[in-house]
């Protein structure tokens, strides 16, 4: 733990979804803190709310009552088109089905939000390979998803999301759609990001990806019940 | 009698009526005053003498004709009967004409809307792989999901055909209506038989069917897991 | 990227977009031709009316050029009269008359021009040499070939028909001295031109008649204010200018602009629907991709403007087919309309000019764009997580 100003801070959370007579309480407040280069895992039975509590997170979705902070700004506050903007260029995504542009190669996925943010195109393509090559895909950069394995896709989409160097990176299940051997892979990568200084929030059900994360937090019902770093 | 010379002032007429006529399709390329009066002033004022251009005759019906045609031949010196009928196809180039161009531009619109509906068919039953793969994944045979999908295009054609019919029909009712009223005429311009209208029915589910068995096969011709994009 | 996504997008569905194009294609091809239709008559009409200068033409009153039998009396009087107006610079009178070309089996019926060489306006010619002689005549091919004679021939010509007694009368033996391509006949037409008044003494034509006055005026010369001239000084005459002669053009054939008009709203509609749901259907497919392109924080815009993309690129491509398509399916109708009876040869109702292929395309874009809005904004605008999740389920 440091004692620079916290990369995500989230107080009172809560997320209602209308169901009939009576809304459905996903969240039912709360709080959270994340300082840099903390590796936190989300754990909890399905149904718990780690991905509604995630996409709160990330500014994906807005919180029925309860406020995020991101870097010191207050995120659920943002417009759509700003809340767009400052995912981004703070937050990096990584999904359980990988979510790659099928039309696209390796390195024109991770290209693809360095064109958003405007960088130039020799500065994204040298910065693509780079990624690429961190994750061990450099010499599939031309390959398009449907060419991948899981596990090389997987990858790929973490070095999308880390494209524009982002405060803080996000990941749902990001091991589940992978073989065990694959997983195992996948926490190292995670493991490698953090000691280079990626601070990293997991939503899992894996125990291995879980216990490999400097701290757990256990939720159930839409509350947190236990909030515990490792080691 | 009407009297006129041409360079002087001749007898005072009464004009009986004044029909402004626009552009009729008849004459096309023509347009003229018209003048009509009593045969015998005109003829005094043109100096036709007794002469006419022609009789028009009206026989009892087509036998008749047939029989009355033949004698006024036989008889005839210096000029000839001809069927109404007859000249009508002579005199009508103009819409003879007009009807190639209409049939031109038909068949156009048929061989576009033909595209048109393959294209559309294809998107459709394109947006509905997903549940196409899940249907043979679950044991549906091809040709099952190939009928349904031909009988649902059928089906819609069908439809389609019905409401296609009523809507020409509309438009052929209106297109007449305007164009009489322009061209101040009884002319139909437009006129729906029972074969068109079978005609355009059995083209429209022909080419309904067609396209939906095309991009039926399309689909069912691949396997289901590449349909899931997998 | 845009352009790399939107490409993308397009080639992964390889079959689905060439169809779309080709739709399209046959969409701006019927387009262009309505455009083509709704000016070509009128600009083919003003080419034909100005080919060889003649800015007013004078036709018995109430009437137009060739419209009737009707003549112009005392022509000569009426010439006199028009050369001393110093903004007139060239008179040529024309006649016209039937005349019957005496054969061994028969006789072949032709159109009779009479005029006045040195200042015609109503033929080019291209073999031989022009009419000098009394008894010069210049002919059309289709006549040559209908009489099986050559230039250099002398035809037996008779200038009346009794169609009762079936007799000729003021027979007169003419030289063929050359053929050429007569302006404003139909197609194939069996046409001869000789002098004026050969023709008047063939026809036994009573007080020096002409069918039709054509005037060139001198360089500056205001058509409108010559045009009122004559309508005071010779009020037997109606003068019809080039613009007046189109007006009545315009009216007589306004259904053929209705009808272009109606047809090349209903092909870019088609076009356009083609296009829209063509989109929709892609976007529909790829509501997961877009829903994680804004979850990686790709604004909206940039996926509107990726989707509208898509359609201006199908729009333009089937554009460019289209208009060869186009212009071959204009050469054939022209070939229908041109068998209009009565109508100069030399009309076109189809007529390409640049300016059309670009109103069409410009037409076609416009659509292209509008086409990929509302899928696109509807696409982008949807909840991304609640997307991302029945996107997963699905």
């Amino acid at each position: 733990m440091t004692d620079a100003p916290l990369v995500l801070r989230a107080r009172d959370l809560r997320r209602d979804y209308p169901m009939g007579e009576s809304p459905v309480h996903a969240l039912q407040g709360i709080s959270l803190d994340v300082a840099p280069l903390e590796y936190v895992a989300i754990v909890g039975p399905s149904g718990c709310g780690k991905s509604t509590l995630l996409n709160l997170l990330g500014a994906i979705d807005r919180p029925t009552a309860g406020t995020v902070h991101i870097q010191g700004k207050p995120v659920e506050q943002l417009s759509d088109r700003e809340a767009t903007r400052f995912r981004l260029l703070h937050i990096g995504f990584v999904f359980q089905r990988f979510y790659l542009m099928p039309a696209l190669s390796a390195a024109e996925n991770v290209e693809l939000p360095m064109a958003e943010a405007g960088v130039a195109k020799a500065a994204r393509r040298a910065r693509a390979r780079e990624l690429l090559d961190y994750v061990g895909l450099a010499p599939r950069a031309a390959h398009r998803p449907t060419q991948l394995s899981g596990g090389e896709q997987q990858r790929v989409a973490i070095a999308r999301a880390l494209a524009n160097r982002p405060a803080l990176l996000l990941c749902d299940e990001p091991t589940g759609e992978l073989d065990a051997h694959t997983g195992a892979e996948m926490i190292a990568l995670f493991q490698r990001l953090n000691a280079d200084g990626t601070t990293i929030v997991v939503v899992t059900h894996d125990e291995q990806l879980a216990a490999a994360a400097g701290r757990v937090v256990h939720m159930k019902d839409g509350r947190i019940v236990s909030d515990t770093p490792r080691g | 009698m009407v009297r006129a010379t041409p360079t002087g002032v001749g007898d005072t007429v009464i004009v009986g009526a004044i029909v402004r006529r626009s552009a009729d399709p008849s004459e096309v390329a023509r347009g003229e005053y018209r003048v009509v009066m009593h045969l015998d002033q005109l003829q005094t004022l043109i100096g036709y003498g007794d002469r006419v251009d022609r009789f028009g005759v009206a026989t009892r019906d087509s036998a008749a004709t047939v029989r009355a045609t033949a004698l006024i031949n036989d008889a005839a010196f210096g000029f000839a009967a001809h069927r109404s009928s007859d000249i009508a196809v002579e005199t009508s180039q103009t819409f003879l004409v007009v009807s190639r161009f209409h049939r031109a531009i038909g068949v156009i619109t048929i061989v576009a809307s033909a595209v048109f509906l393959l294209c559309i068919m294809l998107l459709k039953v394109d947006e509905r792989r997903r549940d196409v793969a899940a249907l043979r994944l679950m044991g549906i045979s091809s040709a099952t999901v190939l009928k349904s999908i031909v009988l649902e295009a059928t089906l819609v054609a069908a439809v389609g055909s019905v409401l296609g019919v009523g809507i020409g029909a509309a438009t052929s009712a209106l297109v007449n209506a305007h164009y009489r009223g322009v061209y101040r005429t009884p002319l139909a311009f437009s006129i729906i038989t029972p074969d068109v209208v079978a005609f355009a029915v059995v083209l429209s589910l022909v080419l309904g069917v067609a396209a939906g068995f095309f991009a039926a096969r399309r689909l069912t011709r691949v396997h289901p897991l590449v349909l899931f994009g997998r | 990227m845009i352009l790399t996504l939107a490409r993308a997008s397009l080639s992964r569905r390889r079959t689905r977009t060439a169809l779309a194009v080709v739709g399209v294609a046959v969409s701006a091809a019927l387009l262009l031709d309505m455009v083509m239709l709704s000016s070509g008559m009128r600009e083919s009409f003003r080419s034909l009316l100005e080919v060889r200068g003649f800015a007013l033409r004078l036709a018995p009153k109430g009437t137009l050029p060739f419209d009737t039998e009707a003549t112009i009396d005392s022509a000569d009087a009426i010439m006199a009269q028009l050369r001393a107006n110093p903004d007139i610079v060239t008179v040529s009178p024309v006649l016209g008359g039937q005349l019957h070309v005496q054969l061994a089996g028969g006789s072949v019926a032709a159109v009779a021009i009479g005029i006045d060489p040195a200042v015609q306006g109503d033929y080019e010619p291209r073999a031989g040499r022009d009419i000098r002689d009394a008894d010069d005549i210049v002919v059309s091919d289709a006549l040559l070939a209908a009489t099986g004679a050559h230039v250099g021939d002398t035809l037996r010509v008779a200038g009346g028909y009794d169609a009762q007694l079936r007799t000729v009368t003021r027979e007169r033996r003419l030289a063929i001295v050359g053929t050429a391509h007569f302006i404003y006949t139909p197609a194939n037409p069996k046409v001869l031109a000789m002098r004026l008044h050969t023709l008047r003494a063939m026809t036994a034509a009573q007080r020096d008649p002409v069918s039709l006055f054509m005037l060139r005026l001198r360089p500056g010369a205001d058509a409108d204010s010559v045009e009122q001239w004559v309508s005071r000084a010779i009020p037997r005459v109606t003068a019809i200018s080039t613009a007046a002669a189109l007006r009545q053009v315009d009216e007589r054939l306004s259904y053929f602009r209705q009808l272009a008009f109606i047809l090349g709203s209903v092909s870019l509609a088609v076009g356009l629907l083609l296009v829209t749901t063509l989109v929709t259907v892609s976007v529909n497919e790829r509501l997961g991709e877009i829903a994680v392109m804004r979850a990686i924080g790709v604004s909206t815009r940039s996926i509107i403007a990726q989707v509208m993309v898509e359609g201006v690129v199908i729009m333009l491509a089937g554009s460019v087919l289209g208009l060869g398509l186009g212009l071959v399916t204009a050469h054939y109708l022209n070939g229908i309309l041109a068998e209009f009876p009565g109508l100069p040869a030399a009309i076109d109702f189809f007529l390409f000019e640049p300016r059309d292929a670009w109103v069409s395309l410009g037409l076609l874009a416009v659509s292209g764009v509008l086409a990929g809005i509302y899928p696109a904004w509807r696409g982008a605008s949807l909840p991304i997580a609640v997307t991302l999740r029945e996107e997963a389920v699905a």
